[in-house]
């Protein structure tokens, strides 16, 4: 399969997942898991930022349509996806990355992965809930919902990562 | 010279920070959308009342609605019982000279709308419900919705099929509600923490309210009839600094569970607006005076 229809079908799997699935249960605590920003991070090394913007503005839209927040997930993700090269250089190996690699739990390794998506996570969840709340009166409870949504979120996006990918074929 | 000078300048400084400007653009974009939305959808293609969307979550919820059936079946039920009771064959006559007479003192002013939640969310900061009727089965913008147990909300965006309900888990809903039985006025306001309570603003703190008493629509608006339940008081605390109380209220629905609503649609509104628009608007110079 080659890279470009298998982003394809995650782009579209992970809308699904999103939209259908994780918007509509409701856990309490101010809990909210968003699953989405995991395809922004598991999009290929080299590809550009901004394309990687572009695509991260269309997958919110679409995930937004379906929950009635009228670009609430488009601006967070696009904010994501804006701080992904800066987050990966700043983490990255001095020789570079290796564009065989995929930005996986697997081929990149737990203390990377955790690393690095969740500071991205973190970016992305509290932009959402800043622009949601937007009161700075509240900010404590902004705090609370970034942080209690945070943890499920990452932990079922590394359980995800088990189903939906393969380690890459690299030596 | 000096014109090529500054074009290539243009040029240099849009390449330098192209990333940046992509950003800002892709985000005024969204949040432009976000924030009118919010207080007005000019159309209904980027809300789930567009027929694709709908269409989808209408499948979704084929399959999830069977979770909750015997629970609305049971609430429907319960419904059935109360309206029943309320029918004269039901009723043990007490007096033997009843006269019939033939009615002309009432007119019907509201009549209502079934129809289904399809899609709803209740731990956002903005809460929107979609339902399966829309403009064919007569749903316009601004009217009332509500359930066998409580308010609802109102009619914020309608396509030929779905409509989206603004809930009243959102900021501002401002729906007009009355605490029983002294006739309190207040507006409904939910603060974005717990889809059980809401808080009615603006009511004066030397009146006095009793915990657990009923609160219903007010109906001044002509977008609910009025008496429709919403809750029941829960605390009464002072807030410092202000002559109000901050009242807490428990929902009588609850809204994680809604499926069956009702749509109100109130005959004589045109004419309520007619009269209230010959009202003339307050002008500055009365309000400084």
């Amino acid at each position: 399969m080659s890279n470009l229809t298998k982003n394809i079908i995650r782009f579209i799997v992970f809308v699904i997942l999103q939209a259908l699935i994780f918007n509509q249960l409701e856990i309490g605590f101010g809990i909210h898991l968003m699953v989405h920003p995991l395809f922004i991070m598991l999009l290929p090394f080299e590809m550009g930022v901004i394309s990687l913007m572009g695509l991260a503005f269309l997958m919110g839209i679409i995930i937004d349509i379906f929950s009635n927040t009228y670009g609430l997930h488009a601006s967070s993700l696009v904010m994501m996806a804006y701080f992904r090269p800066i987050v990966f250089k700043f983490y990255g190996p001095r020789e570079g990355y290796d564009p065989l690699k995929e930005p996986s739990v697997f081929d990149m390794g737990n203390r990377w992965f955790t690393l690095v998506f969740g500071y991205l996570l973190l970016i992305h969840h509290f932009w959402y809930f800043l622009v949601e709340i937007f009161q700075f009166n509240q900010f404590l409870f902004i705090l609370q919902k970034t942080v209690f949504s945070i943890i499920p979120s990452f932990f079922i996006c590394l359980l995800l990562q088990s189903f939906l990918i393969k380690k890459s074929k690299t030596k | 010279m000096i014109n090529f000078a500054f074009m290539r300048n243009l040029i240099a400084f849009l390449r330098r920070f192209r990333i940046f400007l992509v950003f800002a653009f892709l985000q005024v974009i969204s949040l432009l959308i976000y924030v009118q939305f919010l207080s007005f959808p000019r159309s209904q293609y980027l809300t789930t009342a567009s027929n694709v969307t709908a269409k989808v979550l209408t499948w979704e919820n084929d399959v999830t609605k069977h979770f909750d059936l015997s629970k609305n079946n049971w609430a429907l039920q319960r419904e059935n019982i109360r309206l029943r009771q309320r029918l004269p064959e039901f009723m043990y006559t007490l007096s033997t000279t009843k006269v019939k007479v033939e009615d002309t003192v009432f007119e019907q002013q509201y009549t209502y709308i079934p129809g289904e939640v399809i899609n709803s969310s209740v731990t956002r900061r903005n809460n929107y419900f979609t339902l399966n009727i829309g403009s064919k089965q007569g749903v316009k913008r601004d009217m009332g919705v509500f359930s066998d147990k409580g308010v609802v909300g109102i009619v914020h965006n309608v396509s030929e099929h779905y409509c989206v309900v603004k809930s009243v888990l959102t900021e501002d809903i401002n729906i007009d509600v009355i605490i029983e039985p002294i006739h309190i006025e207040g507006i409904l306001k939910w603060d974005g923490h717990d889809a059980r309570r809401g808080s009615i603003d603006g009511i004066s703190n030397d009146l006095r309210i009793k915990k657990w008493s009923r609160v219903v629509t007010r109906g001044g608006s002509g977008i609910f009839p009025k008496g429709i339940p919403v809750g029941k008081v829960e605390s009464i605390k002072p807030i410092e600094g202000e002559s109000l109380w901050d009242v807490v209220i428990r929902y009588s629905e609850d809204y994680r569970t809604l499926q069956r609503v009702y749509v109100v649609k109130n005959l004589m509104i045109e004419e309520q607006k007619a009269l209230e628009g010959l009202i003339p608007p307050d002008k500055e110079e009365d309000l400084l005076q």
